[in-house]
This record gives structure tokens, C-alpha cells and sequence, in this order.
């Protein structure tokens, strides 16, 4: 709170240090010593400054609704990440210690070609997943508003339980369906089409594929919401000016659904930007993304000033991804995330 | 239906149907086979069920994740509650903040977070890491979904009907909890059935605080995952799969009672 912004808290403060140093004389001990001067103080108090310091606790009737959760998030979100963000501007010592020296070598890393590619392959994995999302999720959420009928809020829950459900578990059924021993190999062995396993995981597009199927829910459910939010009529005056449905639905659907797509955009376009478990389980290392260097600076090779600064670097970019999204879609798709 | 636009779309919704739940359907199907390695069928069996409760390694596992999903929910949905209630009703300085800062767990990739907190709990404060740092993990991820589940439910309640409980002379307690709770309880319930799913299968934040020998339900599947132990995974999986399910039958039941 700035000076002067609340006169009231400032005269109780001086109040309240002038007493104690009154009182320190004739002091008996810290604890008990506070206790009473602080019963004095309110005792000794006019009337006007008592009148005052109620209306001050009256304009703080948030805080023990509001307070707890804040303090909250201060100490165990906040905190946390200030911590990498300091971290990153520090030197890695032996046996993962932390030396206090500022370096800015931790970020000029992050332009060797072997981080740098990483990031690379990470921003385009990402961008393919976000679109394929987008090509099949569109289409999928139009269909459920414009044919579902009846059904819709059934079709809309067949969408949404594979989100529910553990993504490692997700992850681990679609390696038993396309592993070497898998079933999809062993089903075209049995049918003669193959003569010996495909090797279908362990490719930048099993890696994609895969992120698809994590994250395509997240894709539909916001689309669906700005869709079902469409106004019919608006539909049906550009039929009666004569727009044939392809281009009502390139000048009028598309447009206004703007706001649920950009959304879409943004919670696929995380999650796949940080993810991990997708490149270590179907990719391997030639298919690493961020997260995974994250894991290996922070676990297997203890350099935290260099994990920190990967974490921050993919922080800054989904801020940036962010914030572009929501100044091109305004204030329906910062709705829209929640 | 009868356009080729329709006929396109049915296409197409169908195939990302089938993409999206035909892993999950084999896999809960290969968990009655009898085959060793969960990918062959080898006749009808239960056994991998049995397991679950028979492996101690299994059962662990389990309680340790239902307790951690458990204390989770009921921690956050008590505190996201009244912190909607707090953000909903008074006007203060800094309220925006408080919003935006609520959102950070959410838009945060995991890998990020779960980093920054093994990194603070273990070189910043001294947290053990175990039952401790998980839960404060979780619940840090899981009380912003419940106050935005909240705060989404209490822009279209009736709050006249509180006031008209104090004008007729209920005092600010009693009206919280004879009018203000039982009109928040579907939003409070709903976030208990969200939590849950997130809280119990977490893996990428779990896994980084829960530090050497604590093994959650997820962190075990994993493990079978890398090192090759499939046997009663598909099981497990299974039951994964069902648990939203479960909870969804469970909010529409209360619905029917009229309970929400």
C-alpha cells in the first residue's frame, strides 16, 4: 500500500512506536513486555483513533476470506517461480550445488545449436499438434452443435472422459496398440500384409500423433462453447441474403467463432509445449522436446541454474503465445479458458 | 444428414471418435486376458484385478494416492469456496492480481512447475519431500479450479435470497449456511468431482516432489511402464478409465435425489 493511501493505519503505527519506546524503560522481557504494552496501547487509545481503527479493519473484511489463499499462492506458486527466475542467473557448481555468482552464460546456452534445435523441434511439434487439433477438433464440435440433436451433451461427454482419465495411462494404451509386439503389428503379421514389425513408434510423427490424442479434448470443449453461443439468426438472415453455406460458414460462422478457437489454441499449444513423458516414451532422444531437458538438468545432472533457465525460457514463450492470443480474440477467449 | 457437408462431418467426427477411444477400449479389454504380457488374448480372466489387492507394491501405491486425492479435495474446495465467495462479494485493491495470480497454476506447463517446486522444497525451504510436498503440490493446482468453478456458479445465483434471509433476521452465519452454501453446493460438489481425477492421476508433478521410495498409483505405472512389469498395468488402467466415469454417474444420481 502506498504512503498516505490509508492516514488511519499511519497514525496507529505512529501510536504505536512512540509508545513502545516509552515503555522499553521499564521493560520486562520480550514476550510478556509486547503483550502488555499492546493491551495499553489499546486501552490508552482516544476514542477517535479506536473509531479509526475499526473503520480500517472494516475496509479489510476481505481479508479473511481472501487472505488465506493468497498467502497461499505467494509462498507455494509465486515463490517458486521467482526462485528459478533467480536461479537461472546463477552458476552451477560441482555435486549440484548453487554458486551465488551472476552469469548470463545459463541463457547464452540456450542458443547452442544443441539446445537451440531443441527448442526448435519443441516450438514445431507443437504448432503441428495445435493445428491437427484444430482441423479434426472443429470439425468434431460442428458437428455436435449443428446434428448431435438430442445426443449432443452425450456426444460433448465422449469428448471430455478421455481428458478425465490418467494421461500416462492414455500414453501407456497407445504404446500397447503400436509398440514392436504391439497390437496393430501384430495384427497385419497374422493378416500377411507385413513380413516383419513396423517400427511405428520412435518417430517425430508417432510424437505428434500422440500429443494429438492427449490433447484434442482441449481443443473441442471451447470451440463447442462459442458455437453453441452462436446466434441462429445471424445464420439464417445471410442465408436469406443469399450466402450459399459455404461462405456463410467462411463469413459468418468462422469469424465469430473466433474467440473459442483462439482459446482452443492456447490450451493445446501449452500442455504440448511442456510436456515430457510423450518424447521419452514414443520418441527417444532424437525426438526430445524443452520438458525433457528440464528433466534431465534438474534429476540426472543436478545443474539447476541451467534447468531454471530452460523453465524460464518456456514460460516466456507461453506468456508470449498468450498474450497474443488473447489480444487477437479479446476478451471471449480469456473466458473461454476457464 | 443427407448433404455431402453432413455426410463429411459424420466422417470425420466418427474417425476422431474412434482415434480417441479405441486405445482405451483395448486396453480395458486386454485387462480380462489372461496373457502375461497384457497384449495377447489368452481367455477371459479376472486375475489382474486380484492382483491389485493381493501385490502389496500395487496396494501402497493405491492408498497412497486415494489419501493424497482425498485430503487434496477437501482442503481446496473449502478454500476455493471462500475464496470465491471473497473475490465475488467485496470490492479491494489488488483483486485483479489475486485473479490473475489463481490462474498461474493452471496455464503453467507441468514440467515447469513441478521443477520449481522440487527446486523450493528442496534448495530454498526445507519441505521432506513426501506426503508434505505433494500436498502442498496439489492442492497449489487444485484450489483455482475450485474458485473458478465457484466464482462461474455464483455470477448466476440469486443472492436476494440472502438478503432477504437477514432482513428476516438470520444472522450473517446462519444465512452462509442455510441459503449461501446449499445454492454454491452443485459448483462445490462438481469442483470435488474435478479435483479428484486431476489429484489421482497426476503424474509429471507428483513424480517430481515425491522424492526416493514414495510411490503413488501413477508413479507405479510408470515405473511398470519403463521397466517392463505390464502384468497387472492394464487393470489398473482400467480402473483409471472408469473413475470419471464413475464420478459422472455419481453427480447425475445426486441430481435425480435432488441432493444438488
Amino acid at each position: 500500500m502506498p504512503r498516505g493511501a490509508c492516514p488511519e493505519r499511519h497514525e496507529i503505527l505512529r501510536y504505536a512506536q512512540n509508545d513502545t519506546k516509552r515503555r522499553a524503560r521499564n521493560d520486562k522481557g520480550m514476550f510478556f513486555g509486547s503483550f502488555q504494552t499492546a493491551f495499553r496501547i489499546v486501552g490508552e487509545m482516544p476514542g477517535n483513533l479506536r473509531e479509526k481503527i475499526r473503520k480500517y479493519l472494516a475496509k479489510q473484511a476481505h481479508l479473511p476470506s481472501v487472505g488465506p489463499v493468497s498467502i497461499w499462492t505467494i509462498l507455494f506458486v509465486i515463490a517458486p517461480l521467482g526462485f528459478i527466475l533467480y536461479f537461472s542467473f546463477l552458476t552451477a557448481g560441482d555435486f549440484g550445488r548453487i554458486l551465488p555468482i551472476f552469469t548470463l552464460e545459463n541463457y547464452q546456452a540456450l542458443a547452442r545449436p544443441v539446445v537451440a534445435e531443441v527448442f526448435l523441434r519443441t516450438l514445431l511439434f507443437s504448432l503441428a499438434t495445435t493445428m491437427i487439433c484444430l482441423l479434426l477438433g472443429y470439425p468434431l464440435a460442428y458437428f455436435i452443435v449443428m446434428y448431435g440433436g438430442r445426443w449432443r451433451i452425450h456426444l460433448l461427454l465422449l469428448v471430455i472422459l478421455p481428458e478425465w482419465t490418467s494421461y500416462l495411462i492414455r500414453l501407456y494404451a497407445i504404446r500397447m496398440l503400436s509398440g514392436r509386439a504391439g497390437l496393430i503389428n501384430s495384427a497385419l503379421l497374422s493378416l500377411g500384409l507385413i513380413s516383419s514389425p513396423l517400427g511405428i513408434l520412435y518417430n517425430p510423427s508417432a510424437v505428434v500423433l500422440t500429443l494429438v490424442y492427449g490433447w484434442l479434448p482441449l481443443m473441442v470443449l471451447p470451440v463447442y462453447a462459442s458455437l453453441v453461443g452462436l446466434n441462429p439468426s445471424l445464420l439464417e438472415a445471410s442465408a436469406d441474403l443469399g450466402a450459399t453455406p459455404f461462405r456463410r460458414f467462411f463469413t459468418v460462422t468462422l469469424p465469430l467463432t473466433k474467440g473459442g478457437i483462439l482459446a482452443g489454441i492456447i490450451l493445446v499449444f501449452i500442455p504440448c509445449i511442456g510436456d515430457w513423458l510423450v518424447p521419452l516414451l514414443m520418441g527417444g532422444t532424437k525426438t526430445f522436446m524443452a520438458g525433457n531437458l528440464v528433466y534431465l538438468h534438474f534429476i540426472s545432472a543436478a545443474n539447476i541454474p541451467a534447468g531454471s533457465t530452460i523453465g524460464v525460457a518456456l514460460t516466456a514463450i507461453v506468456l508470449i503465445i498468450m498474450y497474443l492470443c488473447i489480444k487477437a480474440g479479446g476478451k471471449e477467449a480469456t473466458e473461454r479458458i476457464i | 444428414m443427407k448433404s455431402l457437408t453432413g455426410k463429411t462431418l459424420l466422417a470425420i467426427a466418427t474417425l476422431t471418435y474412434l482415434f480417441m477411444w479405441v486405445p482405451t477400449i483395448i486396453l480395458i479389454v486386454f485387462s480380462f486376458s489372461n496373457d502375461k504380457l497384457g497384449i495377447r488374448w489368452e481367455g477371459f480372466t479376472l486375475k489382474w484385478y486380484a492382483e491389485i489387492f493381493n501385490n502389496a507394491a500395487v496396494r501402497n501405491a493405491l492408498e497412497m494416492s486415494l489419501i493424497i486425492a482425498i485430503i487434496t479435495i477437501v482442503v481446496s474446495t473449502v478454500a476455493g469456496t471462500v475464496t470465491a465467495y471473497g473475490l465475488y462479494k467485496y470490492k479491494f485493491r489488488g483483486k485483479e492480481v489475486i485473479r490473475m495470480s489463481l490462474l498461474l497454476p493452471i496455464v503453467m506447463p507441468y514440467i515447469v512447475t513441478a521443477g520449481a517446486l522440487l527446486i523450493f522444497f528442496t534448495r530454498v525451504v526445507d519441505i521432506p519431500l513426501g506426503y508434505p510436498s505433494i500436498l502442498i503440490a496439489h492442492i497449489s493446482f487444485s484450489t483455482p479450479l475450485a474458485v473458478f468453478i465457484v466464482l462461474g456458479r455464483m455470477q448466476r445465483i440469486d443472492w436476494s435470497l440472502e438478503e432477504a434471509s437477514m432482513d428476516l433476521g438470520a444472522g450473517r452465519l446462519t444465512t452462509w449456511r442455510r441459503i449461501t452454501l446449499p445454492l454454491l453446493m452443485p459448483a462445490v460438489i462438481a469442483s470435488a468431482v474435478l479435483i479428484f481425477p486431476w489429484s489421482f492421476s497426476d503424474f509429471t508433478i507428483t513424480f517430481f516432489v515425491a522424492g526416493v521410495g514414495n510411490t503413488t498409483l501413477p508413479i507405479y505405472v510408470y515405473s511398470a511402464l519403463r521397466w517392463g512389469e505390464t502384468a497387472a498395468v492394464n487393470a489398473i488402467g482400467a480402473i483409471f478409465v472408469a473413475l470419471p466415469l464413475i464420478g459422472l454417474l455419481l453427480i447425475n444420481f445426486l441430481q435425480k435425489k435432488r441432493v444438488i
